[in-house]
């Protein structure tokens, strides 16, 4: 049994740390003794989306992303393809952004995105930094994890809505999320999902590693294959931070 | 340039609160500066006009504070006097507070020369007052970008500001560097030929895949580390220039980095191939300044390295290693030199995220912990510690590090504790904080320290007596 995971872009797409989510998903793969075969894709090279797990597409630095647009909008109709027929990605920040309808630039002018997520983003006057808790929401992440929440760090100056074909991924308990004032991060829509927590979100949030595991293997077919891990450690540092920022007892 | 009544009050009310610290038993390093600022904006601007002989700054991401020290080192040897801002107070309230200690109350300069560390990101408005004589840009990597914005514009706001008749002084290995050299003159490059580490192909970090002047892939022939070696781009044929100094025939001889440099050969007691760098760049600013070849040699092997900057302590089970990380391609560097020793490794790490240390611990990610990963059987055991000892910890269990030989313990004198506890001789052992933890951390073990040599001296004091 194996499982193919692609890290788009990941010489451009590199920024914060984004690589920890694909060491995540890859040993926690390897752990259950599900094969994982890791694709990393940059620029011009061929990509088979349909043939592909699970999408990963993480943040860069403005120059960066301005390189990668145009590419991708190349392949934008096959991704829109696979991911109507369940592709499971997981995008970040800039990823996260070009997935939607435009990006919005100081200037007024709008950069068009690959318009498969209903959402649009408009750059914002102070950047949007920090700690992030967020409570999930039940019915849009259908998980039986004892997990509610998810922990990361923001840095962002778009500001991201979302229209009515989306659901958000929760309520912010602490932190801006996508847009600093209506309480909400993310985005879910089939398979994907959206979010600024950037950089290494799954060493963190192991339920939500799992979830993105098991709906790639529900895509195969595959139901309640996924075995418990001891994720203690995992458990102990979600725990921390939630506590630190939530002053809980 | 004439001096204005602002200017005056200012260096004076700077000089007296100084003074008044000094008396109340306080190191007041950015009080005076910040007064001073307040008062006079531009004091900068009237400060530096008396310092005649030239004004050398030393900037860029890692090894500013090494690179500084040892060139002033050097400068000492030569007998030079200098104004240094030496507390690492690199922002504009230090740098002012440092030109303020070197002028008399008169407004007399006391020393000519002036030897100032910069932060990247305080380049720009100190260069809007300041015209240097000398620039060494040391390296561009990621750090705390949390507080810097992105990388990209930090370097293009350094490169912009310095002024087009400075004499920059540039790593001719970081293409983010070099790029400086571009369209002007009196430029000096520095480089390394090769170091034993330096290797075909790079699994580090790396800042810069793609050519600063236009884009394309840049293309290596050898990898010193990160991003820095022997590049060229294919699309523009930019490349790695001929340094001026160049390092060659680099070896560890009795723990000292030994190399050629022109005609001859300098030692250094300083521990990792990076610190190199910071002995080229001193040692070019320094040929620049027409010091001679055996005060720069004397220089660099009698400098002692400063607090938490791969110093070593000699507690009871051995010695202990005790160096800052702050970024990725720092870390990586310190995991490669812990694994030159071909030892058995007990390392305490300490990761804070105040605002010193950077707000965001994504960077951990961004570090080669996989090198340390694939020789888990060395591994004795990892205390972590501070206020992210588990991302800490969840990262070395995501790298292959068995999770019974991870310790988490938030109580910095138990840390230490479980690090000497277990330890036997024979063991290397390191201690690793970022930057909020490492004075306290230091500070454990110099007493830890003290205790020992207290404890060998009791034994030697009752010994003589015994022998009378």
């Amino acid at each position: 049994m194996n499982l193919t995971i692609c890290h788009l872009y990941p010489d451009l797409l590199d920024l914060y740390g984004d690589r920890g989510n694909i060491l995540v998903l890859e040993a926690r793969c390897r752990w259950r003794g599900i094969e994982p075969v890791i694709q990393q894709a940059s620029l011009g090279e061929d990509l088979d989306f349909m043939g592909m797990d699970i999408l990963f597409i993480g943040g860069g630095s403005d120059r960066e992303q301005s390189l990668l647009v145009q590419d991708l909008m190349r392949r934008g109709e096959e991704l829109r393809k696979a991911i109507e027929n369940g592709l499971v990605v997981l995008s970040i920040c800039g990823g996260y952004q070009m997935l939607g309808k435009y990006y919005q630039t100081s200037s007024g002018e709008k950069i068009e995105g690959l318009d498969i997520l209903d959402v649009w983003t408009i750059a914002g006057e102070k950047r949007l930094i920090g700690n992030v808790v967020v409570e999930l929401d039940d019915v849009t992440l259908n998980t039986n994890s004892a997990i509610k929440t998810l922990v990361g760090f923001e840095n962002h100056s778009g500001k991201t809505y979302l229209g009515e074909a989306v659901k958000p991924l929760g309520n912010v308990l602490f932190g801006h999320g996508n847009n600093g004032s209506d309480g909400k991060e993310g985005v879910r829509y089939r398979n994907v999902f959206g979010t600024y927590l950037h950089g290494p979100l799954l060493p963190k949030n192991p339920h939500f590693a799992d979830l993105l595991l098991e709906l790639a293997l529900n895509k195969r077919g595959l139901e309640n294959s996924l075995r418990e891990l001891d994720d203690r450690l995992e458990k102990i540092a979600h725990e921390t931070i939630l506590k630190r920022l939530l002053k809980r007892a | 340039m004439k001096r204005s009544l602002r200017f005056w009050v200012a260096l004076w009310a700077a000089k007296i609160i100084t003074r008044g610290l000094f008396i109340t038993g306080k190191k007041g390093t950015t009080l005076p500066g910040k007064i001073a600022n307040l008062i006079d904006p531009q004091i900068m601007r009237h400060l530096s006009v008396s310092i005649t002989d030239g004004i050398i700054i030393v900037t860029g991401t890692n090894g500013k504070t090494t690179t500084a020290n040892l060139l002033a080192k050097i400068l000492m040897e030569a007998e030079k006097s200098f104004a240094f801002n030496q507390a690492g107070a690199n922002l504009m309230t230090g740098i002012t507070g440092a030109l303020i200690n070197n002028t008399e109350w008169n407004g007399a300069p006391k020393a000519k020369l002036a030897l100032l560390e910069v932060d990247e990101a305080t380049v720009p408005k100190f260069c809007a007052q300041v015209s240097p004589t000398l620039a060494i840009v040391t390296n561009f990597f990621r750090d705390q970008l949390d507080r810097y914005g992105e990388l990209d514009t930090t370097v293009r706001m350094v490169r912009d500001s310095i002024p087009r008749e400075t004499v920059l002084v540039l790593n001719a290995d970081d293409p983010l560097v070099a790029q400086f050299g571009l369209n002007r003159s009196g430029v000096i490059y520095y480089g390394v030929e090769c170091t034993p580490d330096s290797q075909r192909e790079s699994q580090e970090t790396r800042e810069c895949r793609f050519c600063p002047r236009c884009g394309g892939v840049l293309e290596y022939s050898l990898f010193h580390y990160g991003q820095l070696g022997i590049f060229n781009c294919v699309e523009c044929g930019f490349h790695r220039p001929d340094p001026e100094t160049i390092a060659t025939d680099v070896h560890i001889e009795e723990g000292l980095i030994v190399f050629l440099a022109g005609k001859n050969t300098f030692e250094l007691s300083l521990q990792g191939y990076y610190n190199l760098y910071n002995a080229l760049a001193a040692l070019s600013a320094a040929r620049r300044l027409g010091v001679d070849e055996e005060k720069i040699a004397k220089g660099l092997k009698g400098f002692i390295p400063q607090a938490g900057r791969m110093e070593r302590f000699c507690l009871a089970n051995g010695e202990i290693t005790l160096t800052l990380v702050k970024n990725p391609t720092g870390f990586d560097q310190v995991i490669q030199t812990m694994l030159g020793v071909d030892r058995p490794l007990r390392v305490l790490i300490g990761i804070n995220d105040l605002a010193a240390d950077g707000r965001d611990v994504s960077w951990l990610w961004d570090v080669n912990f996989e090198r340390l990963g694939a020789h888990e059987d060395r591994i004795q055991q990892i205390v972590c510690t501070g206020l992210r000892a588990e991302d800490i910890a969840l990262r070395l269990k995501y790298c292959g590090v068995s999770e019974d030989k991870i310790i988490l313990e938030h109580s910095l004198p138990e840390a230490v504790e479980c690090l000497e506890t277990n330890r036997i001789e024979d063991e290397v052992s390191f201690v690793l904080p970022t930057y909020t933890l490492l004075f306290p951390l230091r500070k454990i073990l110099e007493d830890r320290q003290a205790n020992v040599e207290s404890f060998k001296l009791g034994i030697k004091n009752r010994g003589e007596e015994a022998n009378t």
